[in-house]
């Protein structure tokens, strides 16, 4: 640590140096903050406050290109991107903190520590007597985004035009695994009218099972006859929900409900 | 005024494209089957697909043969094309043949062929069954497989490790998407992809983390550059050693050397088989491609500091994975673990370090790739009424059922086992007299004895199937494969006795690559 003090006092002036340490402060307390909190969405706020603290860093260093496209690419669209995720999850989904495998998060937290020592310990070793700093990078091709934009297009020209072959493959994935293809063309508005006529039952879906005595989706609703039917339960449930089986009990309550009876759960059985 | 300054001082940077060859004209494949899938009607999307891949795996083939004996750094410093990087994008484009062969397969799988008609759909969904009835086909998988082969040909070559991170996920992100494709036990694929695809990224990040270490050491990403940087002592070996040991961590990931295997069982049961076979040999060999040149040309200079640490991994992966493999009741695993084993085996020639130790492993790569993509084609054949049928107990008797298709599994076992007149026993002999010129005796005593309990589980198996009885009745039987996964097994079976009896012909190949260029 001492040697990292002694770097930053060799190069720098005051103002560089609060910067830094405002900048670091949040930095790790966002990198720490992401880890430990329990909402998907914290911790992404959290990473968020991270990458622009290293935004800032990266521009008060003389790398302004990459401050910026730290800011807008990390920050504004992939940490934005994952947040309209997270919205569309549900904001207030939490993660399941039960350990699948035991003592899993001693052991982490151990390896994790001992790991972190390894890196302190060597890096904190390293030594520099010599502090180059970016202004001569920048000065050679006149400019910082000039002196990025050489190594791009030339020292590293072949590692650049691959990362299309990534960015394909990402994309090939994305489709790949999400996209949803329809299998039988959409139908019409008039051709579901159509089919609705000619299947001899004209009226709407039934509903759901409105007197059941069961709110979940399986249970089957009633048609206007009193007859309990399937079709009001989503189709891959159907056979779901036969397999478990028919409560005769319910049936018959809600037969006895459709024929005008009241019944009260549970004093059916007294009453009769 | 200075931007036009520095536009006018730009000069155009030279790229060999006759040297890049391989790799352009497999990514340009790889652009066009993309295309196919955008345009094409989907009926005929299929044989376009095959017609594509086999002639880029040829054409890309013989462009490796056509620039053999060039020794240059390529593409402004990224690629080095010297004599192991053809051998092994060669390698790699003959078992990525093989390979597809046995993915391009729609016979044995009487609903179509071995991956999802829609991977989109959820598993056991009326989607999923609707699909399947309309008998679509996943073509997609053809320019991932690509894509990834493309990878793999940069991989070994890279000459810097910004160039070897790129080709590192041009590898794997094709990968971890085709691990998820399976069409049976579809939650199985899902949960394989997944594991891969986190663990990958956690690997990568080592690598990179690695990468800048040595930025940070040798103020270049070059091979080269670190190499002289460590001849001149300069900086802090601190930051040497950290970086090494990160970006091993990286490769060993890759490899599934002990502790970095636990993906391997579980990535290697859960893919569909085609791919399974295809990963274990094809990234295998660009892995130890780019390990051994980051090994040899970068850090050849710090080797006594590094060998203790591969040392122990090696006598770790060898041992582990044996152990393991000895307990298995699943083929697919059981093979998982018998890879991780032979990639502790192939680490003795990295320790090595010596010429003898890289075309060694070059040979124990071939060898074992070979033999590799044999078994999981056998894999697929054997199957009941669900899919594959790759419980041990249910390939008792296998002998009696289908003697050619048997005897060519038990060949590819003896293979792993190192039995004398297969390919197995070649690798390993070059090797381990590798391992023991390069003063790493121990590790190799190690490895004997190793390979002497391996042999057990993999004899185990050819009891198993010859003189055992099958159980009656369990619906197992082996299925009569088209022509693609008949060639893909016979080619298989066909070199892996050529390395065995006439071992001559690739030593000489891989003695005369020669060594690294720096």
């Amino acid at each position: 640590m001492s040697v990292l003090l002694a770097t930053i006092e060799q190069s720098g002036s005051t103002g560089e140096q609060i910067v830094f340490w405002v900048c670091a402060a949040i930095a790790v307390v966002g990198a720490v903050g992401m880890l430990i909190s329990r909402r998907a969405v914290h911790s992404a706020l959290f990473i968020a406050a991270t990458m622009i603290a290293l935004a800032v860093l990266y521009v008060s260093q003389g790398a302004p290109f990459l401050g910026m496209a730290q800011i807008v690419v990390y920050t504004g669209a992939v940490m934005m991107l994952f947040l309209f995720v997270l919205m569309l999850v549900g904001v207030d989904s939490t993660e399941s903190l039960v350990e699948t495998l035991k003592g899993q998060r001693i052991a982490g937290l151990a390896l994790a520590l001992g790991f972190a020592v390894l890196l302190f310990a060597a890096i904190g070793n390293v030594s520099y007597n010599f502090a180059v700093g970016i202004d001569g990078a920048n000065a050679a091709d006149g400019g910082n985004v000039q002196g990025i934009a050489h190594l791009i297009f030339d020292r590293y020209l072949l590692a650049f035009e691959v990362t299309s072959a990534l960015l394909i493959t990402a994309a090939l994935g994305a489709m790949v695994l999400a996209h949803r293809e329809r299998h039988t063309p959409r139908k019409s508005q008039r051709e579901q009218s159509e089919d609705r006529v000619r299947s001899g039952e004209p009226q709407n879906l039934p509903g759901p099972g409105v007197y059941a005595l069961h709110n979940a989706v399986g249970t089957p609703g009633l048609l206007p006859d009193g007859q309990p039917t399937d079709r009001s339960v989503p189709e891959p449930l159907r056979g779901v929900s036969a397999a478990v089986g028919v409560d005769h009990e319910d049936t018959r309550r809600v037969n006895a409900l459709a024929a005008g009876g009241a019944i009260i759960p549970g004093k059916a059985e007294d009453e009769s | 005024m200075s931007s036009l300054l520095a536009a006018a001082s730009f000069d155009v940077p030279t790229i060999e494209y006759g040297q890049l060859s391989p790799m352009l004209i497999i990514f340009g494949v790889a652009v066009l089957s993309l295309l196919v899938e955008a345009f094409a009607p989907r009926g005929s999307r299929r044989p376009i697909q095959l017609v594509l891949v086999f002639a880029g795996l040829a054409a890309a083939f013989a462009a490796v043969v056509m620039i053999r004996g060039t020794q240059h750094i390529a593409a402004m410093g990224s690629v080095a094309v010297d004599g192991p990087a053809l051998f092994m994008q060669g390698a790699i484009l003959v078992l990525a043949f093989i390979a597809a062969l046995v993915m391009a397969e729609r016979q044995v799988d009487p609903l179509g062929d071995a991956f999802a008609p829609r991977a989109s759909a959820l598993p056991g969904s009326t989607d999923e069954i609707a699909f399947t009835r309309l008998g679509w086909l996943q073509t997609e998988v053809w320019p991932l497989f690509l894509f990834s082969v493309g990878g793999m040909l940069l991989f070994p070559a890279s000459a810097d490790l910004l160039t070897m991170f790129v080709a590192l996920e041009v590898v794997s992100l094709p990968l971890y998407i085709m691990a998820g494709l399976a069409r049976r036990r579809r939650l199985l694929s899902q949960e394989a992809a997944l594991k891969y695809f986190v663990l990958g990224a956690f690997s990568s990040a080592f690598f990179l983390y690695g990468t800048a270490l040595f930025y940070g050491y040798a103020g270049s990403v070059d091979l080269s550059a670190i190499s002289d940087a460590l001849t001149a002592n300069a900086g802090s070996m601190w930051l040497v050693i950290t970086a090494t040991g990160l970006v091993s961590v990286g490769l060993l990931f890759k490899i599934g050397a002990v502790p970095f295997h636990q993906w391997t069982p579980d990535v290697y049961q859960g893919s569909p088989t085609p791919v399974t076979g295809f990963m274990a040999a094809c990234t295998k060999i660009a892995a130890f491609g780019a390990l051994l040149r980051i090994m040899y040309v970068a850090l050849g200079g710090i080797r006594w500091d590094w060998r203790p640490m591969m040392y122990v991994i090696a006598a770790l992966t060898m041992i582990v994975g044996t152990l393991f493999a000895l307990t298995q009741t699943d083929m697919k695993r059981m093979l998982a673990y018998s890879s991780i084993a032979q990639a502790g085996f192939m680490l003795v020639g990295v320790i090595a370090t010596n010429q003898a130790g890289l075309s060694g492993t070059m040979v124990y790569l071939v060898a074992y790739g070979i033999a590799t993509i044999g078994a999981f084609a056998i894999v697929t054949l054997v199957r009941d009424s669900t899919g594959e049928a790759s419980h041990l107990s249910q390939w008792a008797g296998l002998g009696r059922k289908a003697p050619i298709v048997a005897s060519a599994f038990a060949l590819f076992l003896l293979a792993f086992a190192g039995i004398p007149l297969t390919s197995g026993f070649t690798g390993k002999f070059a090797v381990f007299t590798a391992g023991i010129a390069g003063g790493a005796t121990p590790v190799v005593i190690i490895g004997l004895v190793a390979s002497a309990v391996a042999a057990f589980f993999y004899v185990r198996v050819i009891v198993l199937m010859f003189f055992n009885e099958p159980t009656s009745d369990d619906g197992v039987s082996v299925v009569v494969p088209s022509g693609f996964t008949t060639l893909a097994i016979t080619i298989s079976v066909a070199l892996t006795l050529v390395i065995g009896l006439v071992p001559q012909l690739i030593l000489d190949l891989a003695n005369q690559a020669g060594l690294f260029i720096r």
